[in-house]
C-alpha cells in the first residue's frame, strides 16, 4: 500500500515538473466531451448552500433515508435498501465494511469533492452493475485543461448551532494545456444534536475528515491519463439507534484512467479505468457501559476493478458500451468478551471472508426516432461469482451449501420519450436480476437492532428478479412546470429476513434468529408529483408530493416504505439577497409493517427558512448564508428512523463560501 | 521558478500519504492459527510405553506419545527379540490398573483383547483413564501374550497425564439403573466453527460375580461398550452473557460399526460450550440426564443437564 502511494507521489511530482506552457490546438476537443459528462446539478439544495452528501441526496424525489444517528444515512432508492441499488463513485464499486450498515458508500465522499450525483431509476442504472432499484453514481470533481494557466479555489466554512457542527471545506484546482489537477480537504466535527424537546440525543456526534486529489495529464491532443485518490476518515461517530458506535472508519479510493478521443469516426471515446479501494471499519461499544457484553466488531473490504467504456455515434443512434468488472473481499469479525475476562473470548466471523466477483457488459442506446421522440434501450449481462472461504460457518444453518456460486444476471430496459408542444411523455419498462448481497448470502449472526433479530445469510438464495414499468408526463411553459412520475416494480424472489424456527440468538439484545429467504414476490409502487411555478421573476414556488406502497405476496406491507410526503419551497430573490422558506413532512404512516419490526409513525410537518447574500471581497465572489431548520422545534421521528430516534430540533445554520 | 500548484498538491499528497500509512489499524484475526495454537491437534502416534515379556519386546504407541486421562486410542507392536521380527500371531491382552494410596485397585474402560490390524500391522485397542497418575494414584499396564506355547504376563508402570484439551473430556456417573457409566469424547480434537462430527465412547462397568483370589483378574475389571443406546445432545454456551445460546442442526449420537457413538455438534463461535446429554438405553429408558431449558436468558448462566461435558475451543 505504501509503495502504491509513493508511486502516486512521484508521479505527481514528475507531472508537475513537466508542466510547460506549450499550446495545444485540440484541447477544446477533449474538454468538449468532458463537458457533456458534467451534470447540471450543483451540490446544494433549495434551502441550504453548504450541505452534506446525505442532505443533498435527500433533496431527490426518489431517495429516502434510514437514519441510525446523525451521520452516514443509508440511502433508499425507490424505497429499496442499498442491496438493491448500485452505488458507485465515478462508476467504481466500493463496499461498506460494516455489517450493521453504518457506512453506506455515500459516507466516504464529501460535498466539496463531488461535482454531481447521477441517479438512475430501475434498470436504466444497470450500466453500473446489476441492480433492481437503480443506480446512484457520485461524480468526482474534474478540472478541465485550459489554454491559460488557471488557478481556482474555494473555501467554505460554517457552523450549525444545534449540534455545534463546525465545518471547513477547501478545494483548489489548477489547469494548463497539459495538466489539470484538483484537490480538496475537509473536516467536520459535530457534537450530539438535540431533539424538539431540547433533549440531547446521545451518541449522535461525529468527526469526519476527507481529502481527495486528482491529476490529469494530456498524453496527446486526444488522450489523457488521470490518477485519482480519495481518502476519508470518520472517527468517534455515534449511532444513537444502534447498540454500538464507531471508533474509526477509513477508506482509500484510488484509480488510474486513460481516455482516448477519436475525431470523425463512429467511435467517439474510449475511457478505461483501473481502480482499487479499501475500507476498514472498527466499531466501539466501550461508549455504552450499559451493554452486557463487550465485543469487538471490525470489518474490512478490499475491491479491485476495471471499467472500460466506448461511446459510439452513427447518424441518429448513439451508444455506449461498458465493461464493468470487480473483485471484492469482505471480512467482518466479532469477538465477544466474557464477563470474567480471564475466560477465553468468543469469536466468529460475521462475514466469513466472502469474495464477490462480477464481470458485466452493458449496452445503452439512444435513438432519435424523429425530431421530437427518442427511444432509449439497452441491457447488460453480468456474471456474478461468490466464494466463502470459511463456508463451514454457512453450513451451520445451511448444511451442504456450496462454497462457490456463480450466477448470471441479465438486464434489459427500454424507454420511449416524446415531446408534443409543451408536453413531454415517457413510458418504459425493464427487467433485471440481482444477486444477494454478502450479508444476505453469507452473513452470520448479524444483529439488526431495528427488529432485534440476528440475521443469517443463505448461500442458496435465488436471484431477485425485477419487472418494472415506469411512466412520466410533464407540462412546461415559461412560468410553470408540472411533472408526474410513476414506477411500479414486481419483484420475484424478493429477499427479506424471516424468523427461523432453529438456532438461538448470539447477541444478547436480540430476540431470535431470522434467515434471509425469498418471498414469492413483492410489489412496489412509487409516485411523485412536482410543481415549479414562477409567480414573478423573483418569486418561485416549488412543490413535491411523493407516494409509495410496497407489499409482499400476501398483501402485507413491506418495511421502510415512505408514507405520503410533501415538500414546498418558496424562493424570493431581491438583488443579491435570496430568501427561501420551505415546509416538508410526512403524513401518518398508514401502511406500516409490524411483522418486520415497524410501528406506526405519526405525521409531522417541519418549517424551515434561510437567507443568503452574495457579495465580493477583493473581487472574490462570496456567499454568506444563515437559516433555520425546524423553526418550530417540532419533536418528530420519521418512519425510517431506526429505533424511532428523534430527529434534530430547531437548528440555526450559517455558512460562508469564498471562491478564490 | 516558484510553482504554487506543486506546493499545494504535494501538501495534499503528503496529507493522504500520512493518514493512509501512519495511523494504527487493527489486525485481522488469524482464525486458523488461533484454532491450532489454542488446541494442538495430535495426529502422530509415538511410543508411550515399552516393555519386554520373555522373548517379546512390546511397544505401545499413543497420540503424541502420551497417555492422557479420557479416551486413548492405542497401537501395540510385538517384536520377537531373537529374530527382530514383528509378530502378528500372538494373542495380546491389556489391562490397566490403578492403585491408590490405600492399596485399592480399580481400572477404566478398555479393550482387553487387542485386535491385530492386518492392514496397518499393529494391534489396536483403547483405554479410558478416569484419572491421571499422581502421588496417590499409580497406574500400571498388565500385558499378557499368548503364543502357541504359553501365556506370558508382565506389568509396566505408566504415566497418565491430565488431558488439557477439554474437547477430549470424559465423565463418569451412576445411571438410574445403578450401573456405572463412562462417556469419553473421542473427536473432534480441534473443533471448528462448523458442523463437527462428534464421537464418543460410552461404556459401563460390569461388576464381577465373585471376588477373586488371583491378581490381576480381568473379571474384576470388566467393562463393555454399551450397545444401541442413544446419547441425546443439546450443546449450549454457559457464559451468562450468551444467554443459554445454542446451535441448530445438531444430531444425537448413535452407535456405529466401530462401536463408538457418532453424532453432529455445531459450534457457532469459539469459547466455552457445554454438551448437555441425555443417555437413553436400548429400551428407550433414560439412564441419566435431564432436559435443559431452551429459553434465551441473557445475563443468566444456562442450566445444565445432570449429565454434561464441558468443552472449550
Ligand atoms: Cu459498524
Amino acid at each position: 500500500m505504501k509503495h502504491l502511494f509513493l508511486l502516486f507521489f512521484f508521479w505527481g511530482c514528475t507531472l508537475s515538473a513537466q508542466n510547460t506552457k506549450t499550446k495545444q490546438d485540440s484541447i477544446t476537443v477533449l474538454d468538449a466531451v468532458e463537458l457533456k459528462t458534467i451534470a447540471k446539478s450543483k451540490l446544494e439544495t433549495d434551502l441550504k448552500k453548504s450541505v452534506t452528501v446525505d442532505e443533498f441526496l435527500a433533496s431527490s424525489n426518489n431517495i429516502s433515508f434510514i437514519k441510525r444517528g446523525g451521520y452516514a444515512w443509508e440511502p433508499l432508492l425507490n424505497n429499496m435498501s442499498t442491496e438493491r441499488s448500485a452505488i458507485t463513485i465515478d462508476g467504481m464499486h466500493v463496499f461498506g465494511a460494516c455489517t450493521d450498515k453504518m457506512d453506506p458508500i455515500t459516507s466516504y465522499v464529501e460535498s466539496n469533492n463531488l461535482s454531481s450525483i447521477t441517479i438512475k431509476s430501475g434498470q436504466e442504472g444497470g450500466q453500473q452493475g446489476a441492480t433492481v432499484a437503480g443506480s446512484i453514481d457520485l461524480k468526482r470533481k474534474k478540472t478541465m485543461f485550459s489554454d491559460q494557466e488557471t488557478w481556482k479555489g474555494a473555501y467554505q466554512t460554517g457552523y450549525e448551532f444545534n449540534n455545534q457542527q463546525f465545518f471547513n471545506l477547501g478545494n483548489v484546482s489548477f489547469s494548463n494545456t497539459k495538466l489539470a489537477a484538483d484537490g480538496s480537504i475537509s473536516y467536520r466535527k459535530a457534537e450530539n444534536y438535540s431533539d424538539g424537546n431540547n433533549d440531547e440525543v446521545n451518541h449522535s456526534q461525529f468527526k469526519k475528515f476527507n481529502t481527495s486529489l486528482g491529476f490529469s495529464y494530456k498524453t496527446s491532443a486526444l488522450s489523457a491519463v488521470k490518477i485519482d485518490a480519495i481518502f476519508d476518515v470518520a472517527k468517534d461517530v455515534g449511532y444513537s439507534a444502534l447498540p454500538m458506535d464507531l471508533w474509526l472508519s477509513r477508506a482509500l479510493i484510488t484509480s488510474v484512467s486513460y481516455k482516448q478521443l477519436f475525431e470523425d469516426k463512429t467511435i467517439k471515446l474510449w475511457d478505461s479505468k483501473l481502480y482499487y479501494n479499501t475500507v476498514e471499519h472498527y466499531m466501539d461499544d466501550t461508549t455504552r457501559p450499559e451493554n452486557l457484553v463487550h465485543m469487538d466488531m471490525p470489518g474490512w473490504t478490499t475491491t479491485y476493478g476495471l471499467l472500460s467504456k466506448v461511446k459510439l455515434q452513427k447518424d441518429n443512434l448513439s451508444s455506449e458500451i461498458q465493461l464493468n468488472a470487480y473483485d471484492n473481499l469482505s471480512i467482518a469479525e466479532m469477538r465477544m468478551y466474557p464477563q470474567d475476562y480471564s475466560e477465553t473470548t468468543m469469536f466468529a466471523y460475521s462475514w466469513p471472508w466472502v469474495t464477490t466477483r462480477y464481470v458485466g457488459l452493458s449496452l445503452n442506446n439512444a435513438l432519435d426516432i424523429s425530431y421530437n421522440s427518442q427511444l432509449n434501450f439497452g441491457g447488460s449481462l453480468g456474471v456474478h461469482y461468490n466464494y466463502s472461504k470459511y463456508v463451514e460457518f454457512n453450513w451451520i444453518f445451511h448444511p451442504g451449501a456450496p462454497q462457490e456460486k456463480t450466477r448470471l444476471l441479465p438486464s434489459l430496459f427500454a424507454n420511449y420519450n416524446v415531446q408534443l408542444n409543451d408536453f413531454d411523455f415517457s413510458i418504459g419498462g425493464g427487467y433485471g436480476h440481482r444477486a444477494p448481497s454478502v450479508s444476505e448470502g453469507y452473513g452470520y449472526y448479524i444483529y439488526n437492532s431495528f427488529d432485534r433479530y440476528d440475521y443469517i445469510g443463505n448461500p442458496d438464495l435465488k436471484n431477485e428478479v425485477s419487472y418494472e414499468a415506469n411512466a412520466s408526463a410533464s407540462y412546461k411553459t415559461e412560468k410553470i412546470k408540472i411533472e408526474g412520475n410513476l414506477n411500479y416494480f414486481y419483484i420475484d424472489n424478493y429477499i427479506i429476513g424471516e424468523i427461523l424456527s432453529m438456532g438461538s440468538p448470539m447477541n444478547y439484545q436480540s430476540v431470535g434468529v431470522k434467515g434471509y429467504t425469498s418471498l414469492d414476490y413483492a410489489t412496489l409502487f412509487n409516485a411523485a408529483l412536482n410543481l415549479e411555478y414562477a409567480i414573478t421573476n423573483n418569486l418561485h414556488l416549488n412543490g413535491t408530493v411523493t407516494y409509495a406502497k410496497g407489499q409482499d405476496q400476501d398483501q402485507g406491507n413491506l418495511p421502510f416504505i415512505r408514507p405520503l410526503s410533501y415538500l414546498a419551497t418558496l424562493h424570493y430573490q431581491y438583488k443579491n439577497l435570496n430568501f427561501q422558506t420551505s415546509i416538508n413532512g410526512d403524513l401518518e404512516q398508514v401502511n406500516y409493517s409490524p411483522q418486520y419490526g415497524e410501528d406506526q409513525t405519526p405525521g409531522y410537518t417541519i418549517w424551515n427558512f434561510s437567507t443568503d447574500y452574495t457579495f465580493r471581497i477583493k473581487n472574490k465572489k462570496t456567499v454568506f448564508q444563515v437559516g433555520v431548520e425546524n423553526i418550530l422545534n417540532t419533536y418528530y421521528s420519521t418512519y425510517a428512523d431506526w429505533g424511532n430516534i428523534p430527529r434534530m430540533g430547531r437548528n440555526v445554520f450559517t455558512s460562508l463560501k469564498i471562491n478564490l | 521558478m516558484f510553482k504554487p500548484h506543486y506546493v499545494v498538491f504535494s501538501c495534499l499528497l503528503f496529507v493522504i500519504l500520512y493518514f493512509a500509512t501512519s495511523s494504527c489499524t487493527i489486525d485481522k484475526t488469524d482464525y486458523e492459527d488461533e484454532l491450532t495454537t489454542e488446541i494442538p491437534e495430535y495426529i502422530d502416534y509415538e511410543e508411550a510405553v515399552k516393555l519386554s515379556i520373555g522373548n517379546y519386546n512390546i511397544s505401545i504407541q499413543a497420540l503424541n506419545g502420551t497417555l492422557y486421562t479420557g479416551y486413548n486410542d492405542i497401537r501395540l507392536t510385538v517384536t520377537n527379540s531373537s529374530t527382530n521380527q514383528e509378530v502378528s500371531d500372538v494373542d495380546v491382552t491389556l489391562l490397566p490398573i490403578k492403585t491408590n494410596a490405600i492399596n485399592e485397585t480399580s481400572s477404566g474402560p478398555h479393550q482387553y483383547h487387542l485386535n491385530y490390524n492386518n492392514e496397518n500391522g499393529y494391534y489396536s485397542g483403547y483405554v479410558v483413564f478416569p484419572n491421571k497418575s499422581d502421588v496417590a494414584n499409580h497406574w500400571q499396564f498388565y500385558i499378557g501374550i499368548t503364543d502357541v506355547y504359553e501365556t506370558l504376563t508382565a506389568s509396566q508402570d505408566i504415566n497418565v497425564a491430565e488431558q488439557s484439551n477439554k474437547n477430549l473430556n470424559m465423565t463418569t456417573f451412576l445411571g438410574h439403573d445403578n450401573d456405572m457409566y463412562y462417556i469419553a469424547l473421542v473427536a473432534p480434537q480441534s473443533p471448528k466453527i462448523a458442523e463437527n462430527k462428534l464421537v464418543a465412547g460410552i461404556y459401563k462397568y460390569n461388576p464381577p460375580a465373585n471376588t477373586s483370589t488371583t491378581f490381576p483378574d480381568p473379571e474384576q475389571f470388566s467393562y463393555s461398550e454399551v450397545e444401541n443406546y442413544t446419547l441425546k445432545l443439546d450443546p449450549r454456551m454457559p457464559e451468562p452473557s450468551m444467554g443459554n445460546h445454542s446451535s441448530p442442526n445438531n444430531k444425537d449420537l448413535i452407535q456405529e460399526e466401530d462401536k463408538l457413538y457418532h453424532g453432529v455438534v455445531n459450534y457457532t463461535m469459539t469459547g466455552n460450550w457445554t454438551l448437555n446429554f441425555i443417555l437413553i438405553n436400548q429400551n428407550g429408558k433414560i439412564v441419566k440426564g435431564t432436559e435443559v431449558p431452551t429459553d434465551f436468558t441473557p445475563g443468566i448462566e444456562g442450566a445444565k443437564s445432570e449429565l454434561f461435558i464441558d468443552i472449550l475451543f
